[in-house]
């Protein structure tokens, strides 16, 4: 594996690199934007929003958050034992970050059977619209996020890796930003109204 | 790197509780408390697991001013509901 001490001061080099960190802002704009939208549309629809949200089970998604932090924690470790050149922590570390995404997709599953079960669907009012919008957005990304990692595992496995640490390190910003991204719905969706 | 990751960590979950609690008052600071602590575990993330403390200056201070300005924006709007 090709092991280069990287300069994060250089500004077209944040960690992670510059590629994946232009998709991180429009990421976060776009999600920023809609909850604000949300947020606004609240503030027209007081009663509805506040009795939607009462629809939601706050504990499912604090124990989803988390899910989310703990995974995150265990990819910054698995980063920082690769770049020791302990391969087999990394690929351990790497293992638990992606069984606590999976947990999160679980239990966020559970959550939307429950819905569907109850009739909430995508069009039931606005508040669930925006619900069912943001969070399955947020739920494609983590299962993007779960397949860059499984790969970036099976590419280190390799006796004769060719993944670069900037490859790995870009892959953990791609997950690290489903968790900045979570850390804005959960208190607007669970939380606000 | 470890330790600082480890302390973050268990930080980041007694926020996130501290967070669910307060949703429960029927406080009007409730509010402001939920949103301040999310924009803390917010930046945790992201200097701290993401490393950005060792990012140039550009990223720093753009993801600051972004996250600040998110927040406030949920915070003026919502509070015109209240």
């Amino acid at each position: 594996m090709n092991n280069l001490t990287i300069n994060y001061k250089n500004i077209w080099y944040p960690p992670g690199g510059i590629l994946i960190w232009i998709i991180i802002c429009l990421e976060l704009l776009t999600f920023g934007a809609a909850l604000i939208a949300m947020v606004y549309y609240g503030n027209q629809e007081i009663e509805q929003f506040q009795n939607s949200s009462l629809k939601l089970n706050t504990t499912y998604g604090m124990l989803n958050t988390l899910f989310l932090l703990t995974s995150g924690y265990f990819m910054a470790i698995s980063v920082h034992e690769l770049k020791n050149g302990t391969k087999k922590k990394f690929k351990k570390f790497l293992l638990l970050t992606i069984l606590f995404g999976g947990l999160f997709l679980c239990l966020k599953s559970f959550e939307y059977y429950e819905k569907l079960s109850e009739g909430i669907y995508l069009g039931y009012n606005t508040f669930f619209t925006f619900y069912w919008m943001l969070t399955l957005f947020h739920v494609i990304h983590v299962l993007v996020g779960i397949v860059i990692l499984t790969s970036v595992y099976f590419g280190i496995k390799k006796e004769h890796s060719n993944t670069k640490i900037e490859d790995v390190e870009a892959g953990a910003a791609f997950w690290h930003m489903c968790d900045l991204i979570w850390m804005m719905l959960f208190p607007v969706i669970y939380l606000l109204f | 790197m470890k330790k600082t990751a480890t302390i973050t960590w268990v930080i980041l979950m007694a926020l996130t509780m501290v967070s669910a609690l307060v949703s429960k008052l029927e406080n009007s600071y409730a509010l402001l408390i939920i949103l301040l602590l999310s924009a803390f575990k917010f930046y945790g993330i992201a200097f701290q697991f993401m490393e950005m403390k060792k990012a140039h200056p550009f990223w720093k201070i753009s993801l600051g001013l972004f996250t600040a300005l998110f927040f406030v924006l949920i915070i003026v709007f919502n509070v015109r509901s209240i």
